[in-house]
């Protein structure tokens, strides 16, 4: 029988998009290390932070995510230059635009993680899940009402 | 480089014509039949309610556009990037056309050295059908017979040739007016440049003293401005003198409280402010979710350069049915930073969002946090495409 969404029990949905040298192998690095992260995360890969175009973390929202985070390589160690330079230039708009739209800030983080820092992309998981499950569905989810 | 002068037309049918001297058509006049420009872009009166941007390089035309309408809320960057951009040209500008063609110069779609720049200060502009609103309703005249209208003293003077042939003249306080919804458009009442600081030159009627009226008031901004301004004077176009220290003074004073005002109204037309986070987001919801993606606003927002290669339009699909369409998140995103507020969006509109509101709250906080003003300076590029932060960086990582 197929059920009806409405009978289901909400999980959050987080969206991360990671970049390929750092905060992806990064999160390779947690599952490596057998760490345990919350069903909750779902991992895009990108070549570098720099290639986060703010339309996508944009149309992760509207898609439905309960939060999008942002991470990359530490500011200096971009495979790329200085284009996370530019990530965080973007992040700022971002920001304002989430809260501007009426959206918690919460539903939107940037953490740079380096491929050796498993514990911390763990730990970011397991934050994002936390707070992101206090503060309910995003009101941007058609098949959620808070 | 700032330098004031009274100034007017030479040629009395000009400066009769013109709105306070003539100043601006006699400049541009001098300028075609020179050959220091190879053509003008003005705007020709249809009626009261009815003004449309003509180029063209032959000065009758220009003079017979000399004059101000104040019931044509025309932008014309759009105008100067699809038809002129080639060309070497004069035109008036608002403060909101200056700021508009600056943004341009940013992404390349100008040049700046060939537009030369006159600029007209702006208290404002009403929508033509406000304004035949107005008429009727608080005029008692039939909005078609209509010939002319005025601006003096803070005062709204209409000019009617009613049927019989009997001519009618009445003035009403702007602020009368607006108290009663009625004037100036929503954009006009909370712009807050008034004085077109990035054109070459910025003309106007503030500080022009009593009684010496027929005159244009001009301060000369750049080095392109002081050009033309020789130019009209050494060919014989124009007349100036010094302008007085009380005309200096008295413009300031005008500026500064036409500025104040503007806040104000700022504060007091932002219904939004009141509300609630998650009120805020019904609002926003709401109010977009009944665009019908005709691309209109795009089309005529002065500061966007993308033509049809748009990410706005890309993304956007119809069958998505997002709360908000990915085409409207994405033009209020990108104008964050470079939104002038100019309302030309909401006046194009066909289903009237409150455009104007919308994009002013998100790109107001923006600027305000990035330090920024879109449309004052060349130099300083859109945030957005900086590589680095306009702050100290370290403080805004979360
Ligand atoms: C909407 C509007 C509001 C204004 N408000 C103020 C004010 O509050 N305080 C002040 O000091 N001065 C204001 N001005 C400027 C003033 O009215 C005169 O234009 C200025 O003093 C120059 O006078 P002039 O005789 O030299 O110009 P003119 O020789 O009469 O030339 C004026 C030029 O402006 C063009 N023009 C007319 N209407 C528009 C329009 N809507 N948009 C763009 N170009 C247009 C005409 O085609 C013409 O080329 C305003 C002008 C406009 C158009
Ligand atoms: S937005 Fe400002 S500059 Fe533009 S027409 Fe209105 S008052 Fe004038
Ligand atoms: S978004 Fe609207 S108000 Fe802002 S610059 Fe474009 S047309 Fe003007
Ligand atoms: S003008 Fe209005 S209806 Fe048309 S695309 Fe813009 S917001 Fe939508
Ligand atoms: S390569 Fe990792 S942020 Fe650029």
């Amino acid at each position: 029988m197929v059920k009806r969404l409405a009978e289901e029990k909400w999980e959050p949905k987080i969206l991360a998009f990671c970049c390929n040298w750092c905060s992806y192998a990064g999160a390779d690095a947690a599952g490596m290390e057998r760490r345990q992260l919350p069903p909750a995360i779902r991992v895009i890969r990108v070549m570098c932070s720099g290639r986060i175009d703010p339309a996508f973390v944009l149309m992760g929202l509207l898609e439905g995510a309960d939060a999008v985070l942002v991470t990359g390589c530490h500011i200096g160690d971009c495979h790329y230059v200085n284009a996370n330079n530019k990530t965080r230039n973007r992040y700022e708009f971002l920001k304002e635009f989430v809260d501007e739209l009426g959206l918690e800030p919460d539903r939107l983080w940037l953490r740079w993680i380096s491929a050796s820092e498993g514990a911390l992309f763990a730990d970011m998981v397991r934050e994002v899940t936390e707070k992101i499950k206090k503060i309910g569905p995003s009101p941007l989810r058609r098949d959620w009402k808070k | 480089m700032s330098r004031c002068y009274l100034a007017w037309a030479k040629d009395e049918r000009i400066r009769e014509k013109g709105a306070d001297g003539g100043f601006v058509t006699a400049t541009l006049v001098s300028a075609l039949e020179t050959g220091f420009i190879d053509a003008a872009l003005v705007v020709e009166k249809k009626s009261v309610y009815e003004g449309i941007p003509v180029l063209t390089s032959n000065p009758e035309v220009v003079k017979e556009c000399a004059g101000s309408l104040h019931a044509a809320p025309i932008n014309l960057t759009k105008y100067v990037v699809e038809y002129a951009a080639e060309k070497r040209i004069g035109l008036p500008t608002k403060p909101c056309d200056a700021r508009g063609i600056i943004e341009q110069a940013k992404r390349r779609q100008v040049n700046l050295d060939n537009i030369f720049m006159i600029g007209l200060n702006c208290g404002g502009t009403l929508h033509p059908l406000r304004m035949r609103e107005m008429a009727a309703d608080l005029y008692g005249l039939d909005p078609d017979s209509v010939v002319k209208e005025e601006i003096k003293e803070g005062k709204i003077f209409l000019e009617s040739k009613e049927a019989g042939g009997k001519e009618k003249e009445a003035g009403i306080k702007i602020d009368e007016l607006e108290q009663k919804g009625y004037g100036r458009r929503d954009a006009c009442k909370s712009c807050v440049t008034k004085i077109p600081t990035s054109s070459d030159l910025a003309c106007g009627n503030w500080g022009v003293p009593k009684g010496e009226e027929k005159k244009t008031f001009v301060e000369v901004l750049t080095a392109k401005g002081e050009a033309i301004l020789k130019n009209a004077i050494d060919s014989g176009y124009v007349c100036i003198e010094e302008a007085p220290g009380e005309g200096i003074e008295m413009r300031k004073k005008i500026d500064a409280g036409m500025r104040k005002l503007a806040e104000s109204w700022k504060e007091r037309m932002d219904a939004v402010n009141a509300l609630s986070r998650s009120e805020r987001f019904d609002f926003y919801v709401n109010a977009l979710k009944n665009c019908i993606h005709c691309g209109a606003c795009k089309d005529v927002c002065p500061v966007c350069a993308c033509e049809k290669d748009a990410k706005c339009l890309d993304m956007n699909d119809e069958r998505d049915s997002y709360a908000i369409s990915m085409y409207n998140v994405l033009r209020i995103f990108h104008l964050m930073d470079s939104c002038i507020h100019c309302g030309q969006c909401e006046d194009v509109c066909p289903v009237d969002i409150p455009l104007t509101l919308i994009q002013r709250r998100f790109s107001e906080r923006m600027q305000r946090h990035l330090g920024y003003t879109p449309g004052m300076s060349v130099d300083e590029k859109p945030p957005l495409y900086e590589t680095e932060l306009r702050w100290s960086a370290e403080s805004m990582v979360k």
